[in-house]
């Protein structure tokens, strides 16, 4: 084989990769612009001509904007509430004199590792029942909360031993107290960290299904996740506004994505492998 | 200095709040959870304790014995077919120097989406008549292969492992990817000037140098495919006939369809257990003799 034709055939194999992974998303979107008949005939091509009636059907009989609202509010507010728990707790376990006790809070959290969350489920649900968190948001911010905390705590504390005691010793100097050296020293420092968990965090909790569809029942409280299936069940052989619905709720987590893909990425590779 | 550093209540105050978070929504349940599971319970009167029946009943239950042979299948299936083609397309893209950036974007997309839309968007492409799986049959004259897919239990199962497939590689072939640009370039080039070259070096070379992160792939997804639940909930729902039933999803079940919370209690010890024994074992399979890195 020539050196040049060496060069191509990675690039065939991976053309091929990439369609296999961009096409069925390309077939719900060009789906989602015809009307019932024309998607089971003319499957292939474009459409004739634009049909936007799907989107009127999905979107008129929904609370999407609410939905939205919800997955946002809910996923943010989580995922400050883990990022603030964490720096706090990664940073006196690392950075402050208690090495003992640092080791012993770590390995406590490191069961973590162990305990698939699948397995938390129904506990959970009986004590969200329990303690009157059903039904609220709540039900979902504070699990998501607690379930974010030991990765976050690990990659945060990996960073922080990084420091060079310098910095804070400096701090000390100049007459700061223990939570002006957090304060102003160390999460100034950390911000890029804090960014990659952040996105970390949020992702997950934009994405869960499990818990919101369990521990929420008003269509009012609906997230998206939950929303979206929804939707498929009820536009089951309505194949326009099923795909249209589709549509309308993966074309913003691929903006955003488009947006940000290299911290994304960036984020992913460094959290799993330091946790 | 240290008097700053030993700041008991300062301690205190950044560990406590997280620490109780943490034992409460994460620990704690699990006890409740170990706790529940020797008991008769429907979720509403008082849980009584029968011991291990719940344990004796999943032994006996031709239905669970059903769900952990599919989880086995998703383990097998990630670690023989997933896996290989993770670790073919990160070397692949790795050694392009043109749309390399286009590459890791594009194959990384599926992940970042939620898996109600992924399991959404798969139902439509398994759908009987407009789906694209049947459609690219019929172009290809197979009609003969069309079929439900999901609603075929000869296929269901298999249905969802490439959905979960499509959606995960990506994100693994990423994470392999970083580790192939972190082996330091001379010893690649070393390699190369030693004769190692195409699919020589990347046997040679190339794997054994990322050996301990195509474990963590495999860890990852074989705790992935031990947990899996929400794309077979969405999916299938478990069916037809409990093809497709994994343990948690027929924990999900007993829980909320039968109202056997005992039961299901157990079922989700089993699932803990399960995962940490096989997590173990392909720990032990995997450790080093001699010198072992760290993974």
């Amino acid at each position: 084989m020539s050196y040049r034709a060496r060069g191509i055939v990675p690039h065939v194999v991976l053309i091929i990769y990439v369609i296999v992974v961009l096409y069925p998303l390309f077939f719900v979107v060009n789906a989602s612009l015809k009307n019932n008949s024309e998607i089971t005939t003319n499957p292939w091509g474009f459409p004739h001509e634009f049909y936007f009636e799907n989107y009127t059907n999905a979107l008129s009989n929904s609370l999407f904007g609410r939905y939205f609202f919800n997955s946002l509010y809910i996923s943010i507010t989580a995922t400050v509430a883990t990022l603030l728990l964490s720096t706090a707790i990664a940073f006196a376990i690392t950075r402050m004199k208690f090495p003992t006790y640092g080791k012993w809070v770590y390995g406590f959290l490191l069961i973590s590792l162990l305990i698939p969350p699948a397995s938390l489920l129904i506990p959970l649900y009986i004590m969200v029942k329990d303690i009157g968190l059903y039904n609220t948001p709540l039900a979902l911010i504070i699990p998501y909360t607690a379930f974010g905390i030991p990765l976050t705590v690990f990659v945060i504390a990996a960073f922080l031993k990084s420091i060079p005691r310098e910095l804070e010793e400096a701090g000390v100097v100049d007459g700061l107290s223990i939570y002006g050296i957090l304060g102003k020293i160390v999460i100034p420092l950390t911000m890029p960290t804090l960014v990659t968990v952040f996105i970390l965090n949020f992702i997950n909790h934009w994405n869960e299904f499990i818990l919101a569809n369990l521990f929420l029942s008003t269509q009012q409280l609906r997230t998206l996740p939950v929303a979206i299936v929804a939707f498929a069940d009820q536009f089951n052989m309505n194949y326009g506004a099923l795909t249209a619905s589709i549509t309308i709720s993966i074309v913003p987590v691929i903006i955003i994505y488009a947006i940000l893909q290299k911290k994304i990425i960036e984020g992913v590779a460094a959290g799993s492998i330091k946790g | 200095m240290n008097k700053i550093f030993r700041n008991h209540f300062a301690f205190f105050l950044f560990v406590v709040p997280a620490l109780v978070m943490y034992a409460t929504f994460y620990i704690l349940p699990l006890l409740n959870s170990l706790q529940y599971s020797v008991t008769s319970w429907n979720g509403i009167n008082e849980p009584v304790y029968n011991g291990f029946d719940n344990f004796a009943k999943a032994l006996s239950d031709e239905q669970f014995w059903i769900a952990l042979k599919n989880n086995i299948y998703f383990v097998l299936f990630s670690v023989f077919i997933q896996v290989p083609v993770i670790v073919i397309i990160s070397i692949l893209v790795s050694g392009v120097r043109r749309l390399l950036e286009f590459y890791k974007v594009t194959v990384y997309l599926p992940s970042i989406l939620s898996t109600a839309a992924v399991a959404v968007i798969w139902q439509f492409v398994y759908q009987p008549d407009a789906g694209l799986m049947n459609q690219i049959l019929k172009v290809l004259g197979l009609e003969s292969l069309t079929r439900l897919w999901l609603g075929d239990p000869d296929t269901s199962m298999l249905a969802i492992l490439v959905t979960n497939a499509w959606q995960w590689t990506g994100f693994y072939i990423v994470l392999v990817l970083a580790a192939i640009f972190a082996v330091p370039r001379e010893i690649l080039e070393a390699g190369t000037m030693d004769g190692a070259v195409g699919w020589r070096k990347a046997w040679l070379l190339t794997i054994p140098l990322i050996r301990p992160v195509i474990i963590v792939v495999m860890l990852l997804s074989i705790t992935g495919a031990m947990k899996a639940l929400d794309i077979v909930l969405i999916m299938t729902n478990g069916g037809p006939f409990g093809s497709s039933e994994v343990m948690a999803t027929y924990m999900y079940k007993q829980a909320y369809s039968y109202s056997d919370f005992g039961y299901a209690n157990a079922i989700s010890i089993i699932i803990c257990v399960f995962t940490a024994i096989i997590s173990l074992i392909f720990h032990l399979l995997t450790r080093r003799r001699k010198g072992a890195d760290e993974v």
